[in-house]
């Protein structure tokens, strides 16, 4: 049925919709909405389980608990529970176990601005965890898309056998409009590949180790074995997700490239530039991006932080990349515009 | 009936633990125990935090895991909450599970999680050489300690007993046949149940606390610790035993 839903609702329905059963997580504003959703639907649902822990740092392990228990596992929180979370990143990667971390970006650093949005967490998101790793990041920019991409999310998670991490931001998470989930076509839950404890001899260890899950603390060949091996596994596995959005206007010459929150604005400017708006942030869409942006002189990003994704785009097209950084959550069509006009765009 | 080299891998035999550490003498007693207990690859898993005492998990013949530095608690709760069908059990250090995990410790244990703690006690920082510990005796020379703890010791069996529901036991790598009876009655307890077990680390504490040999600091334990078979109220210092309430 249509009805007005919030983007963490929808975020929550689809986690659903994907065959997600266990949630564990602690509170943190603009998110918390997920987690009250989860504790309710637990409530009456006896095959889905919610833990609300004692802080992120238990919240993270604990979806890497219920993942390997057999669950498709989540949780959610803002920027300083997302710092709480990273060394578990880094385990989820480690270990292969398929979890969904959901960010709703608000503005810091640190306590910063709770209620207000921002999209600050990007390289937080891509390199918060230690050591070399590939992040798969994806983000919405509606509350039909935190549905649909939520599925998304644990089905990625599923085949590339990795953490996801869900970047919203208290904007989007606390936006209401109109969808009717039921008619939203939205891909299939994925199935899991492995089988869950209690069925074998594995063991399941943050070190370096072999097929058998022995440790080889001391074998540089076998760390860069398996870090190539892994690294690929994750980019096959994001081949089928390459989610964007690309409005080219031939009788422009400038590109913006917005995502999440700030693309609804950069979206009223269409018919004044081109539009490229990246869902999937991690892996980055190197060869979208090289293949639009070859057509327009200027490459202005808009993003609501210091230009984190910006250089990021900057070092793929390896060409001067302008910034828009909305900050302080300010999230706003007139600072975009005055900084268009003096970069001469309009 | 199965016995504790059913539960082994052999192959990944012998372990890294030093000679004459404690840590060996627990993890035979508690795979004896879980095997006489029927717990076996398809109804157990064993998780374990980093340390010396991190490494148990991986020598058990079932799935296991070895988590991050003092997380064995929340992730040991998560399965449990998921398959009430599993036996859960963790086996971490007092670093692990007291000092970095020791949030997780307090929350576990007041959320009644359904999980068998075994705690390995050599009150040291073994794995990173020997560094001082929530639960170093005051006096104790450690490398962080060169003069001597001066801290007070974490009371974990106060904060295990602070929970209405409680199952502590505490025992020592000396009085084997108690610590089974300690194990088994903790592996069969419905909720959260942690037995402490004093456990010799003669490379770190003994070198450096002038302990001549493995043995010196095992039979130590004997002059230590007095078995109370039943305790009224709370254990005292020198007591080993197990309080429990339903
Ligand atoms: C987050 C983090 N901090 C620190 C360490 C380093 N570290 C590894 S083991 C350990 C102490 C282990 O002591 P304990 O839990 O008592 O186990 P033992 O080695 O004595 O069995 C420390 C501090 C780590 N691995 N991760
Ligand atoms: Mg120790």
């Amino acid at each position: 049925m249509k009805r007005l839903i919030s983007g963490n609702e929808a975020t929550f329905l689809g986690a659903r919709k994907a065959g997600a059963s266990f949630y564990a997580g602690y509170p943190i504003t603009p998110s918390n909405e997920i987690m009250e959703y989860a504790a309710k639907y637990a409530a009456g649902h006896k095959d889905f389980r919610f833990l609300q822990m004692e802080d992120e740092i238990a919240s993270a392990v604990a979806i890497i608990g219920g993942s390997l228990a057999g669950a498709k596992s989540f949780t959610a929180t803002s920027g300083p529970g997302f710092s709480l979370m990273q060394e578990s990143v880094g385990l989820a990667y480690m270990m292969s176990v398929p979890t969904v971390f959901i960010d709703v970006q608000r503005v810091g650093p640190s306590t910063g601005m709770p209620t207000y949005p921002a999209q600050g967490d990007i390289l937080q998101a891509s390199h918060g965890s230690h050591g070399d790793y590939q992040a798969l990041v994806l983000a919405p920019n509606s509350v039909e898309e935190c549905y649909r991409y939520a599925v998304e999310s644990f089905n990625l998670a599923e085949e590339a056998q990795s953490p996801v991490i869900f970047l919203t931001d208290g904007f989007v998470g606390h936006l209401e409009e109109v969808i009717d989930p039921d008619q939203i076509e939205v891909s299939a839950p994925a199935k899991r590949l492995r089988e869950p404890l209690g069925t074998g001899c594995r063991h399941f260890t943050g070190l370096l180790a072999d097929k058998n899950g022995i440790p080889r603390t001391a074998d540089s060949k076998l760390y860069q074995d398996w870090y190539w091996s892994r690294k690929k596994q994750i980019l096959t596995a994001a081949e089928k997700y390459k989610f964007f959005e690309y409005v080219p206007n031939k009788k422009s010459d400038t590109l913006l490239i917005s995502f999440g929150i700030s693309s609804r604005l950069c979206a009223e400017l269409q018919k004044d530039c081109g539009y490229f708006r990246p869902i999937r942030l991690y892996p980055i869409l190197e060869n979208e991006l090289k293949a639009a942006a070859k057509d327009y002189k200027k490459i202005v990003v808009v993003e609501a932080n210091d230009g984190q994704y910006a250089g990021e785009i900057e070092r793929v097209l390896k060409r001067e990349v302008r910034r828009i950084a909305l900050l302080g959550g300010e999230i706003k069509l007139t600072p975009i515009l005055k900084r268009l006009e003096s970069i001469s765009v309009k | 009936m199965a016995e504790a080299k059913d539960l082994i891998k052999q192959e990944r035999m012998p372990t890294l633990w030093c000679a004459g550490c404690g840590i060996g003498i627990i993890f035979h007693q508690l795979a004896g125990v879980m095997a006489a207990a029927g717990l076996n690859s398809k109804n157990a898993t064993v998780v374990s935090g980093i340390g010396c005492t991190g490494r148990m998990a991986g020598y058990f013949k079932m799935d296991s895991l070895h988590t991050t530095h003092g997380r064995a608690l929340p992730v040991a709760e998560a399965i449990a909450a998921y398959r009430p069908d599993l036996k859960v059990v963790v086996a971490s250090g007092d670093g692990d599970l007291t000092s970095i995990g020791g949030n997780h410790l307090l929350h576990t244990s007041r959320r009644d999680a359904n999980v068998t703690v075994v705690l390995v006690n050599n009150e040291i920082y073994g794995m990173t050489g020997g560094q001082s510990a929530p639960t170093t005796r005051p006096g104790s020379i450690t490398l962080t300690t060169p003069v001597g703890s001066e801290a007070n010791p974490i009371n974990i069996q106060g904060i295990i007993t602070s929970n209405r529901r409680h199952f502590y036991a505490r025992s020592t790598v000396f009085h084997v046949p108690h610590l089974k009876k300690c194990l088994a009655e903790a592996l069969a307890w419905p909720g959260f149940a942690l037995v402490d077990i004093k456990s010799d680390c003669p490379e770190r504490w003994g070198k450096m606390n002038k302990v001549k040999s493995p043995a010196e600091m095992i039979l130590a334990y004997k002059q230590q610790f007095k078995i109370n078979p039943k305790p009224v109220g709370l254990l005292a210092d020198g007591e080993i035993g197990i309080v429990k309430r339903g």
